[in-house]
């Protein structure tokens, strides 16, 4: 099987994992203006229902320990080895379980997105902000101290759904991510032109306009909810997937809300390209400052680390201060090709002579 | 069998928790800015109240109203530099959110840096995680071991609810912050400068943070992501005491704290010791149930019956 060099490996992934959450985000503070500072809920819900469902469901079909035994820590790697050995020689089914896998995870999402649409119908600004914040926390604190979900502080280990390829799987899994995540945003960009986001953005832009002329306002903000859920479900699972192992900590407020937030806003809120745009750039920023770490804690005496989170406050706050609508602004998209809409302007140009 | 230790502790951290949430509803009003900087603020008054403690040795609390001036300072700069810009701009709150989330990540990048320094360069091992606690004096009454935060910091707390409450209900200042809180126009009709106040709202607001900060780390372990952790219990006493009110604060800070710190501890002797790992989800159920069911919080509600 293909293996790709370590480095590219993890620009790829971490690219499509921002892509896909960000993505997510931009359906729903782009198009509609939901202050989602909990995008974390969702993708930690999908990461749990990937991490807790499939396992069991297999373990109890191997006749392996499904209950208790399978999240403690002390058989957890143990029975999640047999799973893996069985999956090895079965491609298909290994195929068949990483698509459940993304399909519970997207159910979740949306489920999660459906439950915020409550208080999002009774709140508005920066208290629906604050309320999305204590949902995802919760839930990463549930995660973290319930041990029967997924493992609790010691975490879980993930089957392997490519572990039939042997060598080089966890490239694979980055190369599909990319896949998928390119798939998502040729799925936004599609849904960026489709009815139901212009009649999203005339909510966004006059809320009681767009309910005089009949638009079910309510309905719509749900539906934006789930769909924004699910995607961001399906980046939490495929980041646990890649990453091997559930383990609730390494989800945390600050890189799977607020980082996503950083990239739109560079790019460009309610732009597509503009949050591919960001992504890369700070996906690019970031490998590089890990990279040259060592080359820059000679020159500058501080750990690279916090000189990645100055960079990421440091955009935030002059994007929002200079340049609010982003690197690449929204623009009103054109629901046909530019020729068509010329050849539409032509006739109506030509039959008005006519009837002159 | 009550465990004084326990109750005292649980005061402690309510007051700190009023403090911090005092600051959260006072720029909050005063801006309309929600302010996530309060996490790092509060990071850096613990920091502050410890490396004074460590290369002077008298107690820390006597380092308080240093945490306060300096994360007040903080509270300044991050006006001066990007809230009133911002603010001039009419941003949408959610552009005023976003960047003190900024500011956030900046002031916790430094701080981290700050730990790192003290634990390198002076060699404090326990830079990233002390225990001021052990430092405390202590003195003995009638056989009772009491630690002078158990007297510093009740009293820190009444000299800033009686400032605060003198400050709005006496003096011009106040007077002309309550003022421009309830309408920023008329108020400049009368000659009231609003940058003066969201100038002093910014630093009282962080002061505030950095005092709790201070008082937070006299009875917990500090580190760096200390704010990080409790800043999500501010907003909830802040929310759950009403964010519109500056009172609401001191109510919602004291009944978030206690709860976290008590219910936890009445009921492990019922349901057993597993209750403890959940105190983080207490503060946030409150929230979330306030904002969905009264979202102007208990301090309207207390208002209204006051009238």
């Amino acid at each position: 099987m293909i293996e790709l060099n370590p480095l590219a490996e993890l620009i790829i992934m971490n690219f499509a994992i921002g892509l896909i959450v960000t993505i997510s985000l931009n359906i729903e503070v782009g198009y509609l203006r939901i202050p989602q500072f909990g995008r974390l809920l969702a993708v930690i819900a999908g990461a749990i229902i990937a991490a807790a469902v499939p396992g069991r469901i297999l373990a109890l079909y191997l006749d392996l320990p499904y209950g208790a035994e399978y999240v403690n820590h002390m058989y957890n790697a143990k029975i999640v080895m047999q799973i893996n050995n069985f999956l090895s020689k079965n491609p298909l089914l290994s195929v068949a379980v990483f698509v459940a896998m993304l399909a519970l995870a997207a159910v979740a999402g949306g489920i999660i997105g459906y439950l915020c649409a409550y208080p999002a119908l009774r709140l508005k600004g920066s208290y629906l902000g604050i309320t999305l914040l204590t949902f995802g926390e919760i839930v990463t604190s549930i995660a973290w101290n319930y041990q029967p979900l997924v493992g609790g502080t010691m975490g879980v280990y993930m089957i392997n759904p490519f572990a039939f390829v042997g060598g080089g799987s966890s490239s694979l899994i980055a190369l599909i991510t990319l896949a998928i995540a390119i798939t998502l945003y040729l799925y936004a960009e599609i849904l960026a032109r489709s009815p139901f986001v212009r009649m999203l953005k005339a909510i966004r832009d006059s809320e009681t306009a767009a309910e005089v002329y009949g638009k079910n306002v309510v309905k719509a903000r749900s539906q934006t909810l789930i769909i924004g859920g699910s995607i961001a479900a399906v980046g939490g699972a495929l980041w646990a997937i890649y990453t091997g192992r559930m383990s609730a900590a390494s989800y945390t407020r600050l890189t799977w809300t607020f980082w996503p937030w950083a990239f739109m806003m560079l790019g460009g809120v309610g732009n597509n390209l503009g949050v591919l745009l960001g992504v890369l750039l700070f996906t690019l920023v970031r490998t590089a400052i890990i990279q040259y770490k060592y080359a820059i804690t000679y020159i500058i005496p501080i750990a690279p680390e916090w000189l990645e989170y100055i960079l990421v406050g440091l955009v935030i706050i002059l994007v929002v201060m200079f340049r609010p609508q982003g690197l690449i602004p929204e623009k009103p998209t054109l629901t046909f090709p530019k020729r068509t809409v010329e050849e539409i302007k032509k006739r109506i140009e030509l039959s008005q002579k006519e009837s002159i | 069998m009550i465990d004084v230790t326990l109750i005292v502790k649980a005061v402690i951290y309510s007051i700190s928790v009023a403090l911090g949430a005092v600051g959260v509803s006072i720029i909050y009003n005063a801006t309309k800015t929600f302010n996530f900087a309060h996490a790092s603020m509060v990071g850096w008054g613990v920091y502050i109240v410890f490396a004074f403690f460590w290369f002077y040795r008298y107690p820390p609390e006597l380092f308080l109203p240093l945490a306060f001036l300096f994360s007040g300072f903080l509270g300044i700069a991050t006006y001066i530099i990007v809230n009133r810009r911002l603010i001039m701009a009419k941003a949408s709150d959610i552009n005023l959110m976003m960047s003190t989330l900024g500011v956030d990540i900046i002031l916790f990048a430094f701080l981290n840096i700050f730990a790192d320094y003290l634990m390198y360069t002076h060699k404090i091992g326990i830079a990233k995680g002390f225990v001021l606690e052990t430092w405390d004096p202590r003195i003995d009454v009638l056989g009772i071991e009491i630690r002078l935060a158990w007297i510093i910091a009740p009293v820190a707390f009444i000299t800033i609810f009686l400032s605060l409450y003198t400050m709005f209900s006496r003096t011009k200042l106040g007077i002309a912050m309550r003022a421009t809180i309830e309408n920023p126009e008329l108020a400049q009709l009368q000659g009231i400068n609003p940058e003066v106040v969201y100038l002093f709202s910014w630093f009282l607001g962080g002061g505030l943070a950095g005092l709790s900060g201070g008082v937070l780390g006299l009875i917990f372990a500090g580190k760096p992501t200390i704010g990080m952790e409790t800043v999500v219990t501010f907003f909830a006493g802040a929310i759950v005491g009403g964010l519109e009110t500056v009172y609401g604060g001191f109510i919602g800070g004291f009944l978030v704290g206690l709860s976290e710190y008590l219910i936890p501890s009445i009921l492990a002797p019922i349901t057993g010791s597993w209750v403890n790992s959940y105190r983080m989800v207490i503060p946030l159920v409150m929230m979330a149930l306030t904002l969905l069911i009264k979202p102007s919080g208990l301090g309207a509600i207390i208002e209204k019956r006051l009238r």
